[in-house]
């Protein structure tokens, strides 16, 4: 028999290095997930800012193999250039001088080792010589009305400026992709926020099993490591984050840097596949007495459903990527068609887990924003059980659509229909959930603080971006849709406006429960209008781009797509400098923020249990269980006073 | 149920009387409160091998079945021995047994060996102790030289029930 233990037992905190590496806590593990994505996040968004820089102005600027010539070829190439010019001018040339003046310093540039010359820019590939050779041919061209002047400049120019390097944007497209979807949404929304308060929320005092945790998230670690490797290894990985063979399955250009992104994709699998069984664990077994499934908060239902999404759709991927690990080498042929294999089955297998992959990716946002609307508009979420139904059924709905991303791949018309009627009933689900957050919102006193300002913006862009699923699950306009910016737009719209929405909702509603310290309401502010007018300018022209068909992934474009490609590179840019805002104001907010220490801070309708907590919560919480009135306020539930003497009847 | 209280009026199979103290007169038996029930777990599983297979089945007849059908398997197997785990860490209770001259309190523990107790009850004084103890409302027992606790993996209300049950049983008027 345990002996009793009645003494004040002091616990020292651990030291810096025990707390943050060798965590079991599972706060302090979701606030490692939560940095981390954030750090993987800049380095992808960086990216994009790269890769619009680059679609900002017709032609390649920054993404192209610099022209190399010996001083002799360079002279050959501007003579041919004035004969051709002293021809087509009748024996003027046109911008004599300003060309004289480009070969004279082109000839001037030093030597490299091998005796040639590079028309290179600097660091980014823009300005310098290749700079130079641009600036002086457009004005030149510019300048001119004759077509025979302007066809020799073009032909120079074309030499002179180097090639378009399109594997360069394949690496950049595989790298946003491969990083956004696997290590920086998930490891926010679920590996962050849902470590830290799906536990609270039910009142478990902590993961089911913490030391899993801790791997869990070195593992996710380790995988960012090797997708990282994949972008700057060997050249870089271009497959596309989808991993379609046969382009994956060629490894010539691209050598061991897509064994990388696939090796990447699998750590961070197997990461999230035990993420997820520990949370479906905790969530199943840990509540806190009489919480049952219809009483546990919708966060937490939300990142249940995900990790369970997460359970089903990994195994099938890490499968996929296995066999193509396997085709690339060691010879086998499950994609290989010359061995027999099929590469259509590939993008099945992968869909079946990539569609959940998006549900993955907006559930949990899905959870937050539910609470951030109740907490904002002082009153109880409208709907709670068709909302966790909802959940569920998108979750569900999510496993039985996934050839809606390949109607071009050739299926029986029968097929067709079917993807196609039940994509479109994924709508009614999610119209569940948009009405009812209206619905939270009706008649309410609502206060336009961040978080919210960040959840109106969800619900806005989300349902946006719907809609245009809804165009584009339509197998014949899908025909004319696929791949072109169309797609971008809706894709971004649902998860650069809707899963990033919800982080960054997320971010402002919790972090004086994390940290103690409250962020300046003004900056907040501030960063939502720079974000929601950024994005909006960056995606809402995607829109126009696509309809006038211009296909995706190229970092070239005629010039009819000029305009609308400008607008949203400036909007790209006004996003770029509020997420470097929103970094500012994170680590403001821990050193310098005002401290909080009132628990539920934004009001009594934030009623889950980390509201009763202090802020920060101590080390460890709910050792004992809490009780049902310190998470039930429901009036329509029983009484605390009911129920405690239906407790006293069982004895 | 996390108290169960038994009264006993006649020897069952798991009951018999004890040489020297007669038949018990009842019994407690407290158990931590596990929110997964065996029913849920089989919901759980099956609906998760339903949905995992239906990928499988669309591969049927082909290599690539082997290469998933591993995966497959795993994952099962992972999240169906985890649930078992955490069960089998909640796997703990403590039984109360009371007869008129003596009181024995076992602890079963998946991991130890089985811990126990036993006084008079006369003697025996329970106390919940309001602050000091490692959970609030500690609820601890002392008689025959000893300090034991009892129910702390109970909620704070459940041990000030379990203090009024078993103060009744102890020393009834």
């Amino acid at each position: 028999m345990a002996d009793a233990a009645v003494t004040e037992h002091g616990h020292d905190r651990p030291g810096f290095f025990t707390r943050w590496f060798m965590s079991t806590n599972h706060k302090d593990i979701g606030i490692l997930y939560l940095f981390t994505a954030g750090l993987v996040g800049l380095v992808s968004v960086i990216f994009t800012v790269y890769m619009r820089l680059e679609l900002m102005e017709p032609g390649t600027q920054f993404m192209y193999d610099a022209y190399l010539g010996s001083p002799e070829a360079i002279e050959g190439i501007f003579n041919n250039l004035f004969s051709a010019l002293q021809t087509a001018g009748g024996g003027v040339v046109h911008a004599e001088a300003e060309l004289r003046a480009l070969q004279d310093a082109i000839l001037t540039a030093p030597l490299d080792e091998n005796g040639v010359i590079e028309i290179g820019g600097g660091i980014l590939g823009n300005g310098g010589l290749h700079g130079q050779v641009l600036d002086t041919f457009d004005a030149a061209m510019d300048s001119t009305a004759n077509p025979a002047v302007f066809d020799a400049l073009a032909s120079a120019k074309g030499v002179l400026a180097g090639s378009p390097d399109g594997h360069m944007w394949n690496v950049m497209i595989t790298g946003h992709g491969v990083l956004m979807m696997f290590f920086v949404v998930i490891p926010a929304l679920f590996g962050g926020f849902g470590n830290y308060f799906m536990p609270l929320m039910i009142g478990a005092p902590d993961m089911a099993f913490p030391r899993l945790n801790n791997m869990s998230y070195w593992m996710y670690v380790a995988g960012t490591a090797l997708a990282f490797c994949s972008v700057f290894v060997d050249g870089g990985a271009g497959p596309g984050w989808t991993f379609y063979p046969p382009i994956s399955a060629i490894d010539a250009p691209t050598s061991r840097a897509v064994d990388f992104a696939i090796f990447a994709v699998h750590v961070s699998g197997a990461s999230s596949i035990l993420g997820s069984i520990n949370i479906i664990t905790t969530f199943l077994n840990m509540r806190a007495p009489g919480m049952t499934l219809h009483k546990v908060p919708l966060f937490a239902w939300s990142i249940f459903v995900t990790a369970w999404l997460l359970l089903l759709s990994l195994p099938v991927l890490a499968g996929a990527i296995t066999m193509l690990l396997t085709d690339r080498n060691f010879g086998t042929s499950f994609f290989e068609v010359s061995g027999g294999g099929d590469p259509i089955l590939f993008q099945h297998i992968f869909w079946f887990f990539g569609h959940p992959e998006v549900y993955i990716v907006i559930l949990p946002a899905f959870g937050v924003i539910s609470h951030v609307v109740s907490t904002f508009s002082k009153k109880p979420v409208f709907g709670y059980l068709p909302m966790v139904y909802a959940i569920v059924a998108i979750g569900g709905l999510g496993f039985v659509v996934w050839a809606h991303h390949m109607y071009t791949v050739g299926m029986t018309l029968t097929q067709q229909a079917y993807f196609m009627v039940a994509t479109m009933v994924i709508a009614v689900p999610t119209g569940i959930k948009i009405f009812s957050w209206i619905a939270t919102m009706w008649m309410g006193s609502i206060e336009f603080k961040t978080p919210m300002l960040f959840a109106i913006g969800f619900i806005f862009l989300f349902t946006a971006g719907g809609v245009t699923g809804i165009v584009l699950s339509q197998a014949g306009v899908d025909r004319a849709y696929h791949d072109t910016y169309f797609v971008v737009a809706h894709f971004h719209y649902v998860m650069s406006l809707g899963a990033v929405f919800g982080i960054f909702a997320g971010v402002y509603y919790w972090i004086g429960k994390m940290s103690g310290r409250q962020y300046p309401e003004w900056a907040g502010q501030v960063h939502f209008w720079l974000f929601f007018i950024g994005a909006n300018v960056t995606f809402f022209p995607q829109h126009f781009l696509g309809r006038n068909g211009m296909p995706r992934r190229y970092p070239d474009y005629h010039e009819a797509f000029a305009l609308w490609n400008y607008v949203s590179s400036i909007g790209a840019l006004i996003s770029f400098a509020s997420f470097l805002f929103f970094i500012g104001i994170v680590f403001y907010t821990l050193r310098f923020g005002q401290r909080v220490h009132e628990p539920a801070y934004w009001g009594e309708h934030a009623e889950t249990l980390e509201w009763i907590l202090p802020n920060p919560p101590p080390e460890h919480t709910f050792e004992t269980l809490p009780t049902r009135e310190q998470w039930d306020r429901a009036p329509a539930h029983p009484t605390v006073e009911e129920w405690v003497e239906e407790a006293k009847e069982d004895c | 149920m996390p108290i169960a209280l038994r009264h006993i009026e006649q020897a069952t199979s798991d009951l018999m009387p004890r040489p020297g103290h007669g038949m018990p007169r009842a019994q407690i038996t407290l158990t931590p409160y596990k929110s997964l029930t065996p029913t849920g777990f089989v919901w759980f599983i099956g609906i998760t091998a339903t949905l995992i297979v239906m990928p499988l089945l669309s591969v049927i007849g082909t290599s690539v079945f082997w290469g998933l059908l591993p995966f497959i398997i795993a994952a099962v197997w992972g999240v169906w021995a985890s649930l078992k785990r955490s069960w089998r860490d909640m796997d703990l209770y403590e039984e109360v047994t009371i007869w008129d001259d003596l009181v024995r309190i076992e602890r079963h523990d998946p991991k130890n060996r089985v811990r126990d107790w036993e006084a008079n009850p006369y003697w025996v004084r329970l106390k919940l102790h309001e602050a000091g103890g490692p959970v609030p409302k500690y609820l601890t027992l002392s008689g025959a030289g000893r300090e034991i606790e009892l129910g702390a993996f109970l909620t704070p209300g459940e041990r000030v029930e379990l203090k009024s049950c078993l103060e009744a049983e102890l020393h009834p008027a």
